[in-house]
């Protein structure tokens, strides 16, 4: 990789400008897989897609110095999530289901409902307001986000596991097969 | 000297109370309660001619009605007419009423009986004693309801019903031109008092033309109560009633009401001479008509009855000739013998069952007091002296030749012909000759042969009170005005002996047609003059005509009202009440389409909307998350416009 | 470098990707995965802000990753029950595609 930059750098190309276009690359294949989970035909293509979009997203983090995000993205997202994801659609998968359509009848009026408010998202992105500041450089270390982990978002932190503790009860009873 | 005239009519118009309200109770005794209200009546009637002999005169009782220019005081009048008009009808009517005890005995309604006899005893003395116009119609009016409750008194049988209507009716015609003469008499003199009438000729503000057809219109009624012509149909049909009935109401008293009013209100009569002509004419005309018509009938009341309206015309004619004093004798004697007679006739009726005298036969043996009396009472009749009806049928003729009526006294001669021809025609016929009743007759009872016997000793010696042999007491005593002079001038003996001999011959003629060989000579003439004897047996279809003219015409105008009545006016309510329904059922039809339909809309629309509503309740969630999205976008969409 | 609004229009399309799905996925599993993107768009905005505003003025600090890691624990915590319940109906109506399990249409 470190081999490409030199070539591109010296014809000519700056790394910004490389890491700058690899960014707009990696965002247009995000959107891609992103497009290709919800309209595919195969669930399990789906899943697949869902993937290598979360992985997608996890670069991008990269370019925001999330880089303990990212890791933490594709660790959960993808190794543990999406593993979820695809445990269900073998579950409950069928063989005649690839004949059956995937997309509902509202298909028309949702793509156009998506696209006005894909239309006053970005008119809103556009207009945000002017304010002071701007991006800083320093990645968030992680002793750093440990600490602030366990003192400042403390209680949270609390909560969001037992919210897990919630989940994983719940998943264990709705899950459970009835006897008798 | 006792004023105790007033109290006359009302003991027995107490009678008839009593005997309407507890006579069902006291069965058979209510007849001794109208006989002794009569015998009350009777000695106040004597009390009141002592009274009036020694000078009292009419007075006043009570004031009754001021309006207006109409003032009615409640009097009576005493005169020589009244007085002894009270005495004959409480004599008379007393007699009949113990007759009736006897005559009615089997009777279920005996006490009804009673009580509407009493109830016309005090009608007729209260009309006796009125001493105005009003006071007498009103007393004219209950005699004729008394007439037509007696007339039709066995109502079970539709003859007599009839009969009782057709004398009401008939009579009312005669009372409604009598109504109109009071009105017009008010109208013109402003008084109705008899004894302001003799003034009104003299009064110069009075309209005199006025006063004669006044005059005309009172005597229409008098035409109708007494059975003159035209109105005379009526009295024969009244024989339906019970005997005594016909007795009193119908021979002796009632229909002299009319001859008692010619009399009453003779001043105004005399002062327009062309009323009292007409007066007379009529009166002749009805005479001779009625014995025409008696002299082929077979049945012995309506012999009787037709006898009745003869000599009432006579009595019209005396009146109308001027012979004020001879009309009324005649009417007074009259009372005594054909109430005799018509007693009789009940008697005979009751013992062989049958009013066809041709049924009749020899009874004279059978029936001794009865027939005997029968006899008496006819000869009255006749005129054959020295009974009764000799002097007044005499004074009578006298009066008529006196007057200068040549004409009317052919007439009156040949009618007292006729009267003593069919009397006896009808005497020889039921109590001599062959029996023809199989029935076996036998004498009634006592208390109805004594009022017999008394009534024929009145009609022996009645007539004696006004025969010169008792100095013309009856003259002298009943007069109006000076008429009383003439009979200074002695008896005409032509008169006399024409009378007699008419008499006499009649007798002689019934005699000879009907007990000897010649008995076969009515068969013969029957059939000779058929048509004659046809118009006869048919009463000159009178009955006919006035069916005809009158009665079918009202008839049809009834029916037509009735029709009227029902098409026009019933159609008239009923095209309201078709258009209320009709208005009700638009309403009805407004309310359920348009009113309900509105309530329909509603429900409609809101099912409607709630049909279309419904449909966003898919169940599914992605529908409603879409929903939700659109609302967010609204949201974003407002929050930017809206900066 | 690359403008702050880059990041968030992408974060916009994947919303908008993720809503899309959300609305017309007829498979029960297929929904979650959209839901799964749309979560990743709200992260990517926050670290967008944490990074673009780290040098604000009293702004704190990394609560942006901070937030966008609690994001992570929850969406795996959604997926979980949601994905147990898909389970559980396909055991009652033995399909998993939303629009036959629909007991609340009218």
């Amino acid at each position: 990789m470190s081999g490409l930059i030199h070539l591109l750098n010296s014809i000519g190309v700056p790394s910004s400008v490389l890491s700058e276009a690899s960014f707009y690359v990696l965002a247009v294949l995000v959107c891609v897989f992103a497009f290709l989970v919800v309209t595919s035909r195969n669930v399990f293509h789906s899943a697949v897609y869902l993937a290598l979009a979360l992985i997608g997203v996890a670069g991008i983090y990269l370019y925001l110095n999330a880089e303990f995000l990212a890791v933490v993205q594709v660790l959960i997202y993808v190794g543990a999530v999406v593993t979820l994801f695809i445990f269900a659609i073998m579950l409950t998968a069928r063989i005649h289901d690839q004949a059956i359509r995937q997309t509902n009848e509202q298909v028309l009026v949702s793509a156009v409902v998506t696209l006005a408010l894909l239309y006053l998202l970005i008119n809103i992105v556009e207009n945000l307001p002017s304010r002071t500041g701007g991006p800083g450089t320093k990645t968030l270390a992680i002793g750093r986000l440990g600490e602030l982990l366990m003192k400042d978002y403390a209680l949270p932190f609390e909560v969001i596991s037992l919210v897990l503790l919630a989940a994983l009860v719940g998943a264990i009873v709705i899950g459970k097969e009835k006897r008798g | 000297m006792v004023r105790v005239a007033h109290y006359i009519p009302l003991c027995p118009l107490a009678a008839a109370v009593v005997n309407i309200v507890i006579g069902s109770r006291i069965k058979k005794a209510s007849s001794l309660v109208s006989v002794f209200a009569s015998v009350v009546a009777f000695v106040l009637s004597v009390l009141t001619f002592i009274g009036f002999r020694n000078g009292l005169m009419s007075y006043a009782v009570a004031d009754w009605i001021a309006i207006g220019g109409l003032s009615v005081r409640l009097g009576v009048t005493i005169d020589a007419l009244t007085c002894l008009m009270l005495l004959v009808v409480t004599i008379v009517g007393t007699l009949i009423q113990i007759y009736s005890i006897g005559y009615m005995h089997d009777d279920k309604r005996f006490s009804r009986f009673f009580a509407y006899m009493s109830l016309f005893m005090g009608s007729m003395l209260g009309l006796l004693l009125a001493d105005n116009f009003v006071v007498l119609m009103i007393f004219w009016e209950g005699v004729g309801v008394c007439s037509y409750l007696l007339i039709s008194f066995w109502f079970e049988k539709p003859s007599a019903a009839r009969a009782g209507l057709k004398a009401f009716v008939t009579t009312r015609i005669g009372d409604t031109g009598m109504l109109l003469g009071m009105l017009l008499l008010l109208f013109a003199a402003k008084t109705l008092y008899f004894s302001d009438l003799a003034e009104l000729s003299q009064d110069p503000s009075i309209n005199q033309n006025l006063l004669v057809v006044a005059a005309f219109l009172i005597f229409c009624g008098a035409v109708g109560k007494s059975a003159q012509f035209p109105l005379h149909v009526w009295l024969p049909d009244a024989m339906e009633g019970p005997t005594p009935v016909s007795a009193l109401i119908h021979a002796a008293t009632m229909v002299a009401a009319g001859v008692y009013l010619v009399a009453r209100s003779y001043a105004l009569f005399i002062a327009h001479q062309p009323s009292l002509i007409w007066v007379a004419y009529i009166g002749s005309i009805t005479a001779l008509m009625a014995a025409t018509i008696a002299v082929v009938n077979n049945d012995i009341k309506r012999i009787l009855a037709y006898s009745t309206i003869s000599q009432l015309g006579l009595m019209m004619v005396g009146l109308g000739v001027g012979g004020f004093t001879a009309g009324t004798f005649h009417l007074m004697t009259h009372a005594f013998f054909k109430a005799l007679l018509f007693l009789c006739a009940g008697s005979v009726i009751h013992a062989v069952h049958t009013q066809d005298i041709r049924e009749m036969g020899g009874l004279l043996s059978k029936l001794k007091i009865t027939g005997a009396t029968f006899i008496v009472g006819s000869l009255a009749i006749a005129g054959v002296p020295p009974l009764a009806g000799f002097w007044s049928k005499d004074e009578l003729l006298a009066e008529i030749w006196k007057n200068g009526h040549p004409v009317l006294f052919v007439l009156a001669t040949v009618t007292s012909f006729l009267t003593a021809f069919y009397m006896f025609r009808l005497i020889f016929l039921v109590l001599f000759g062959k029996t023809r009743s199989e029935l076996h007759p036998h004498e009634s009872p006592a208390v109805m042969t004594v009022p017999l016997s008394i009534l024929a000793f009145c009609s022996i010696f009645g007539g004696f009170l006004g025969s010169p042999l008792m100095h013309n007491w009856f003259q002298g005593l009943v007069h109006f005005g000076e008429t009383h002079a003439v009979h200074a001038e002695g008896p005409n003996y032509a008169v006399m002996g024409i009378s007699v001999l008419v008499g006499l011959g009649g007798i002689g003629l019934a005699y000879l047609l009907y007990m000897t060989k010649y008995s076969t000579v009515p068969g013969r003439l029957c059939t000779r003059f058929a048509a004659i004897h046809r118009l006869l047996v048919n009463k000159y279809y009178f009955d006919e005509l006035y069916d005809v003219v009158f009665v079918r015409t009202v008839f049809r105008l009834s029916s037509w009202l009735s029709r009227f009545d029902l098409g026009v006016v019933d159609g008239a309510v009923n095209a309201v009440a078709w258009i209320t329904m009709f208005g009700s059922y638009l309403k009805a039809w407004f309310d359920l389409h348009v009113v309900d339909g509105a309530v329909n809309l509603v429900a409609a629309i809101v099912g409607f909307c709630s049909a279309g509503l419904r449909r966003l309740q898919t169940g599914l969630v992605q529908a409603y998350l879409l929903i939700a999205f659109v609302g967010l976008i609204i949201i974003i969409l407002v929050r930017l416009k809206g900066g | 470098m690359i403008p702050e609004s880059h990041f968030l229009i992408l974060s916009a399309v994947l919303f908008a990707i993720g809503v899309f799905g959300a609305l017309t996925r007829r498979n029960a599993i297929g929904i979650l995965m959209s839901i799964e993107l749309i979560l990743n768009a709200a992260n990517i905005n926050l670290v967008c802000f944490s990074h673009h505003l780290s040098t604000a003025q009293g702004s704190p600090e990394g609560l942006g990753q901070i937030l966008a890691l609690f994001v992570i624990a929850i969406a795996a915590a959604a997926a979980v029950v949601g994905l147990v319940l898909v389970l559980a109906i396909y055991r009652n109506a033995k399909t998993v595609f939303v629009d036959r399990i629909n007991l609340m249409k009218w």
